[in-house]
Order: structure tokens, then C-alpha cells, then sequence
């Protein structure tokens, strides 16, 4: 009985994924025809994520911003590649990711590169009572790691994502990145130091 | 579930909450652990608080009027780019025959140029040996014009039959230099004459030896 169970489960899990998938295809190709109203639906569902992924990365609104915008430009450019095999927000995801190593990449070959701690910039949190002392800490670590530790503890850490998922968007096996994760966390911990307010204001 | 702190590792990796609850448990008697596992949860907890958002309004308007002009340029960025692939196929296409030509160009004059030296060789032997059948006809002419028994008078009607032939043969070849056939015909045709002449003159020392 229980096989059968989870036999219908798995069939009505496959159903639901194929419906997903016509759904992305169908997304897809509105996308690909310049339909504005659906990429305002898809700011509307998925913008506040995307600036919160490229602020991590890029450590600055401006640069987030842009880097959101210029997401929205590859995704109508390439929505015609879209197979389906990714959902359609994997998908919008890893152009994002991409589109931010683009930006870190320039930013690293230009010669007046402002280091981190001037290109941190305060926005305004979804969660008031964080600790900035902390968070600041935190970010300015984050920026000391590789590309892909960073924004595979970004992807999971911060926004929440699964292993899958990430392994989706970054083209890494869900073995790899839940490794990664742990790698980083623990290169993260050795450099911990719990700061206090008045080391950060100083 | 009882561990030892060499499992704390390996319990962080698993990140399931069973594990961190083991983990927990573990903690609440090693000091050791227990700071361990607290700096790991603070950076998790520090993290969870990380996720940044900002209002501005003028950003989807920008990006929607990014957006239309795009949409406006593609089709025009289209026939650019068909455009561009038609006149790089038509450039390609003339460079490749452009270079076949000059390629087959050059073989064909290759060729010319060695069936030229070719023919040049073979007129020029022809030449000296047609010279050296004149040289024995002018010797046999004196004994085919003073005797005129039947035998020389046979030699003299063959001798003309052959050059006769030898002059239409000629003239085709003139008309076709490179006619192969011709010229092993006109061949056998001197190499003919040339044999009666030396029978004549051979005749003429029988006829003295006699």
C-alpha cells in the first residue's frame, strides 16, 4: 500500500513538474515576443530576490541595480534558448549570478578599484532588528571568498535556496554544493570574531 | 545518540536538524563544541538576516524602457545580422573562388608551359631529321634522274606518293600541333622515305659492286 502511495506521489509530482515546465516554456516564449506585462510579472515575483542575490555579490545598490537590469535585457535576448530543463526562476537566477561575476570580473581589471569597505552601502532590510556590526562583518567576508563560495552560501544562507537549486544555477552537482557550503562555513568560522558596535563605527 | 567531537564535523556537513540537534546535545557538555557550534549558528543566524532589499521606484521603469527598445531594435539587429551573414557567405565564397581559380590558373599554365618545352623537343628533332632525309635525298637524286630503269623509276613514283603525303600530313599537323597521331603518322612517313632513300643509294652501290 505504501508503494503504492508513493507511487501516485511521485506520478502527481512529475505531473505538477511537467505543468511547471509548460508554464516556464510558455513564460519563455512571452518573453522572447517582448511582452513587457510579463516581465513586469516577473520583477513583481522575483525582483526583490534579485536585488537582495546581486546586492550580496556586488556589495553596492547601484551595481545591483544595473546588474538587475542588464538580467532582464539577456533574458528576452535569450529566452528562446530556454529548454525547460531548469525552472524558469533557476533559469533567471543563474543569468543573474553571471551577470554579477560579469560586473565583479570588470570591476577587478579596472585600476581605481575602491576596496569593499567603501562600496558597502546601507539599504533598507527586510528585517529591522539586525545586528550591523555583524552583518557588515559578515559581508566583508563574503567578499574575501571565491565566487562560487560566495554566492553558494549567498544562494542558501542568505536567500534561502536548496541544494538543487543552487546546483542548478551555478552548474554544480547538489553533492558539490552542500561540500562547498560546509567548506565555507568553516573558513568563515576561523575568521569569526564577534564584533561589537563600537569596533564597526570606529 | 551519544558523539564524540570528532562526529561535530560531520554532524555540521549533514546540516539536518536531527543532526544539529545531536550536535546541540553533544555541546551542552564540551566547551569546547559548544563554542564551535555557537559561531557556526551565529553566522547562519547573521546570514538569515542578510537579505537586502530597497524601493525605488524608477527601476522597472527604467529597465521597461530598456526593455522596448530593445524589442524595437531586434528585428532591426536581424536583418543586420543576415545582412552580415549574406555578405560574409558572398565574401568567403569569392575569396574560395577567387583562390581555386588563380589555383587551377596556375596548374593549367604550368601545364601549358611543359607541354610547350614538350612540343618544342619534338619539333626541333623533326626538324633535324626531316634536314638529314633532305641531305640523303639530295644524294639519292643524281642516280633517281640519270637511271631511269624501272626500279628507280618505281623508287622515284614512291618517293613522290610520299611526299605528297608527307605535305597534307603536314598541313593537318598545322592546324592541330598537338595532334599526337599526325605526328607518328608524318613519323612513319619520313622514317618510309627515308628508308627508300637509303635503298636507292644502296642500289647504286649494288649496282657498282655488281
Amino acid at each position: 500500500m505504501s508503494g503504492l502511495i508513493s507511487v501516485v506521489s511521485s506520478d502527481n509530482a512529475m505531473e505538477v513538474q511537467q505543468r511547471a515546465s509548460a508554464e516556464d516554456r510558455q513564460l519563455a516564449a512571452s518573453c522572447t515576443r517582448g511582452d513587457t506585462r510579463v516581465f513586469e510579472d516577473i520583477y513583481r515575483r522575483y525582483g526583490d530576490r534579485m536585488k537582495s542575490i546581486a546586492w550580496n555579490h556586488l556589495g553596492n545598490v547601484s551595481d545591483a541595480e544595473d546588474a538587475v537590469q542588464e538580467t532582464f535585457l539577456k533574458i528576452h535576448r535569450s529566452a528562446s534558448t530556454y529548454t525547460g530543463e531548469a525552472s524558469f526562476s533557476t533559469w533567471i537566477f543563474r543569468i543573474l549570478v553571471n551577470t554579477c561575476y560579469d560586473v565583479l570580473r570588470k570591476r577587478r581589471r579596472r585600476i581605481e578599484e575602491s576596496p569593499i569597505e567603501d562600496m558597502v552601502e546601507t539599504a533598507e532590510r527586510t528585517a529591522p532588528s539586525v545586528d550591523d556590526a555583524k552583518r557588515i562583518t559578515l559581508h566583508k567576508l563574503l567578499h574575501e571568498l571565491p565566487e562560487q563560495r560566495r554566492s553558494v552560501f549567498t544562494l542558501f544562507e542568505i536567500e534561502g535556496l536548496s541544494h538543487a537549486e543552487i546546483g542548478e544555477i551555478l552548474g554544480i552537482s547538489e553533492g558539490n554544493s552542500k561540500w562547498i557550503l560546509f567548506a565555507t562555513k568553516k573558513e568563515l568560522q576561523q575568521k569569526w570574531r564577534k564584533p561589537t558596535p563600537h569596533e564597526h563605527h570606529v | 545518540m551519544n558523539i564524540t567531537c570528532n562526529q561535530l564535523d560531520d554532524l555540521l556537513f549533514d546540516g539536518s536538524p536531527l543532526a544539529m540537534e545531536t550536535a546541540a546535545r553533544h555541546a551542552t557538555g564540551c566547551r569546547g563544541c559548544a563554542e564551535q557550534l555557537a559561531t557556526w549558528n551565529e553566522i547562519s543566524g547573521t546570514a538569515q538576516t542578510m537579505q537586502t532589499t530597497w524601493q525605488n521606484d524608477l527601476l522597472w521603469p527604467r529597465i521597461e524602457r530598456q526593455l522596448r527598445q530593445e524589442t524595437r531594435r531586434s528585428p532591426l539587429r536581424s536583418w543586420y545580422r543576415i545582412a552580415a551573414a549574406v555578405l560574409l557567405t558572398v565574401g568567403l565564397s569569392a575569396t574560395m573562388w577567387f583562390a581555386v581559380r588563380e589555383q587551377n590558373h596556375d596548374a593549367a599554365f604550368d601545364k601549358d608551359i611543359l607541354r610547350i618545352s614538350a612540343m618544342d623537343d619534338v619539333e626541333r628533332a623533326e626538324r633535324t631529321h626531316v634536314e638529314a632525309i633532305r641531305r640523303l635525298a639530295r644524294l639519292a637524286e643524281p642516280k633517281l634522274e640519270s637511271q631511269p630503269t624501272p626500279l628507280m623509276v618505281s623508287y622515284k613514283e614512291k618517293l613522290m606518293l610520299l611526299d605528297d603525303a608527307i605535305a597534307e600530313c603536314q598541313a593537318n599537323i598545322d592546324g592541330n600541333r598537338q595532334n599526337a597521331h599526325l605526328r607518328d603518322q608524318l613519323l612513319a612517313m619520313y622514317s618510309e622515305k627515308q628508308q627508300t632513300l637509303e635503298d636507292v643509294l644502296r642500289e647504286d652501290t649494288h649496282e657498282q659492286t655488281r
